[in-house]
């Protein structure tokens, strides 16, 4: 069966301790159980969290939803972007499956990138790493002011932003990013063609700001 | 005296009132017993939280699918230990002296609950509270009952009924052999039914009495294409009704047919009755397209579909005829789009397959019938028509994407026999961990296309797509 998987890189710094951290696992938590109750994802998304802070580590491999477990997920340490980018890029390597004449692989990755700050560590080296990688559709989000909206436009031309890090606007932009991930699973399957574009996604919460 | 007055008096202290040593004793006792329920407290704290560190995870289950998950707590830590909050979710749990628990059973409910591990630690003395910590547990919906099937609405354009289903009885001459039959079946794709779409697929089917002819045709119109059910069903239509008109007496055709089985120049036969093929089948399928055409161009003249095209009726088409002759069984075909078409022979152990499945991945974007250059690329379109002679056959199958996906996934498993018995495995044994029978291909049996319809159902994550197959057995 071709899988969605889908990659949340959540900035897990110091400065997002607090409201903010709790808010995201409440989201990570949301996400999912929303995620389970649509027969399109039960079946088709996989879902892994990969957390940066002062180093980067997959917090949960990519599972499929219905054996999905809530990670640990603590606020501290600076904001290892870089160093998440070039992790991705390695477990994309490992754990999604390419299409050969045998097989048909899995859809190219949904990736939600969620970050409250600079990056402290060297950017571009995960850029390079990233870029080599075919992914479906890269969202990053730039939570509350402290982010810088140029740098991620570095990375992806979808770029939204909080106006603030506070629970309720985290909560909405995890819900957008369910919804995302319930179109993304229903486009695949009815149309069997990959998403890539923002536009094929819904339309964000008035929380969640596209920037152009 | 009391027996405070005296301990005091023992130490010199002396001369107290009798509200004074009560007052102390009350002070006293009162401190103590505090402090030591303190105590008692934090020792309490410190043995849940080593049970809370073991962070005992329970597996997500899934509703009424057996669930069995065993855990172990370290028995030194605690004396005694049972678990709450499972019986309300359908689970029961046998417990063990060592600390070792069993939870089983088919969970009931689905979402994500907390259970409790309760004990009393080492040191517990009756009377005190017990101690528990909580454990999360999820349980997903059964995947099956999350999908809707809405029935479509009447009033939509073009509507089609949801499901559909044919049987051609083809009984024996008196005196003769028994003849082949066709059953066919088409089931709306769960994610159709979940939004109440209408089924897109399409089949048309028929003997010709008079000749002994075969001719089947199915077709998948295209998820993208607005009114593909239409197309789909106009493709059909169209082919058969004039393959059939052709059909009924045509003595060159089948004259030819027999001169080339009996052609020592194989090469120049096989011209002429590829040319016939090509009168045929080749001009049905551009009938189809025309007729397509027309209607997309009559119905844009209405208001209600201003602005309609013939790429909203997008469609693919296979076709295929068959007849019996002394030699063998003559088949031809015409093929656009994806899905498989396939003479299929289970004692012989061969198949073949009769084109090539236009396949996105490998070999460009999916064809339809609606595709002008499907017409005009001369080369291409003599390639989707195709003729061959059999000694005879189990099957002739022709299903749509729906079908062939999930079975076959690619276009190389399409070309390999294992797959193919596999395949022919599978429609006869059904899917018994799914209640799914198979299908009886028995000579004349009219319920062979109810057994079909229910094959249909079959359960493959990812694959909710409309099917539909039609088999000449």
């Amino acid at each position: 069966m071709r899988r969605l998987p889908v990659y949340l890189l959540l900035d897990c710094s110091g400065s997002m301790y607090g409201e903010p951290i709790e808010a995201v696992k409440n989201g990570v938590q949301v996400l999912v159980s929303t995620l389970r109750q649509d027969p399109y994802a039960l079946e088709t998304a996989y879902l892994s969290i990969i957390t940066f802070d002062s180093n980067a580590q997959q917090v949960a491999p990519l599972t499929e939803l219905s054996a999905f477990q809530q990670p640990n997920i603590q606020a501290n340490g600076c904001t290892s972007l870089g160093a998440a980018l070039t992790l991705l890029a390695q477990r994309v390597d490992q754990e999604v499956t390419k299409t050969t004449p045998n097989q048909k692989g899995d859809w190219k990755p949904l990736v939600f990138i969620m970050t409250d700050g600079e990056p402290t560590d060297d950017l571009n080296k995960g850029l390079v790493e990233f870029k080599k990688r075919k992914f479906g559709m890269v969202v990053a989000c730039a939570a509350g002011v402290g982010a810088n909206t140029d740098t991620l436009k570095k990375i992806t031309e979808c770029v939204v932003s909080l106006d603030t890090a506070d629970s309720a606007t985290i909560k909405s932009f995890f819900k957008w990013v369910s919804a995302s991930v319930s179109a993304g699973s229903m486009k695949v399957e009815d149309t069997g063609t990959d998403v890539g574009s923002l536009n094929e996604l819904p339309p964000p919460p008035p929380e969640v700001n596209i920037v152009v | 005296m009391s027996l405070f007055s005296s301990l005091l008096d023992k130490v010199g202290i002396t001369n107290t009132t009798l509200a004074q040593v009560d007052d102390f004793e009350k002070w006293l006792l009162t401190d103590m017993w505090n402090k030591y329920s303190d105590e008692r407290m934090s020792r309490r704290i410190v043995v849940e939280n080593q049970i809370r560190d073991l962070k005992i995870r329970l597996t997500n289950g899934t509703v009424n699918k057996e669930y069995i998950q065993e855990i172990s707590i370290p028995s030194d830590l605690v004396k005694e230990m049972w678990m709450e909050g499972f019986e309300e979710l359908g689970l029961s749990v046998e417990s063990s002296d060592e600390g070792k628990f069993i939870i089983k059973g088919k969970p009931c409910k689905a979402g994500d609950f907390d259970v409790k591990l309760c004990f009393k630690t080492k040191e517990w003395i009756e009377g005190e509270s017990t101690s528990s910590i909580s454990i999360p547990v999820a349980f997903n919906p059964d995947p099956r009952s999350l999908w809707k099937g809405i029935p479509t609405d009447r009033d939509t354009p073009f509507f089609k009924e949801d499901s559909d289903k044919c049987y051609v009885k083809v009984e024996a001459r008196e005196h003769g052999d028994p003849r082949k039959d066709i059953v066919v079946a088409s089931q709306r794709g769960r994610s159709h039914a979940q939004e109440g779409r209408p089924r897109d697929d399409h089949f048309s089917v028929c003997h010709c009495d008079e000749s002994d002819w075969y001719i089947l045709s199915v077709a998948d119109g295209a998820g993208s294409a607005k009114y593909s059910r239409k197309g789909s069903q106009i493709a059909c239509e169209t082919v058969v009704s004039f393959c059939k008109d052709q059909l009924k007496s045509n003595e060159e055709f089948e004259a030819k047919i027999k001169a080339y089985q009996e052609a020592d120049d194989k090469n120049a036969a096989q011209k002429v009755v590829g040319d016939l093929i090509y009168k045929i089948l080749g001009t049905a399928a551009h009938k189809a397209y025309k007729a397509i055409n027309d209607f997309a161009a009559d119905k844009a003249t209405k208001t209600d579909f201003a602005g309609i095209k013939t790429k909203d009726f997008a469609t693919t088409l296979m076709l295929a005829i068959c007849k019996k002759f002394e030699f063998g069984w003559f088949v031809a075909s015409f093929w656009v789009g994806d899905g498989a078409m396939c003479i299929y022979n289970v004692d012989k152990n061969t198949f073949k397959l009769l084109g090539e499945p236009d396949e996105g991945e490998f070999s460009g974007q999916t064809r339809f019938l609606t595709m002008p250059e499907i017409f005009t690329d001369a080369t291409s379109f003599y390639k989707r028509l195709r003729f061959s002679i059999e000694d005879d056959f189990t099957a002739l199958f022709l299903m749509t994407d729906g079908v062939s996906d999930p079975m076959f996934e690619t276009d190389v498993n399409l070309k390999s026999i294992d797959k193919w018995h596999q395949f022919y495995n599978t429609l006869r044994a059904g899917f018994p961990n799914d209640q799914i029978g198979g299908v009886v291909l028995e000579d004349d049996n009219e319920e062979t296309k109810d057994q079909l319809l229910n094959w249909l159902d079959f359960w493959s994550p990812g694959n909710h797509d409309d099917r539909t197959i039609a088999i000449l057995y």
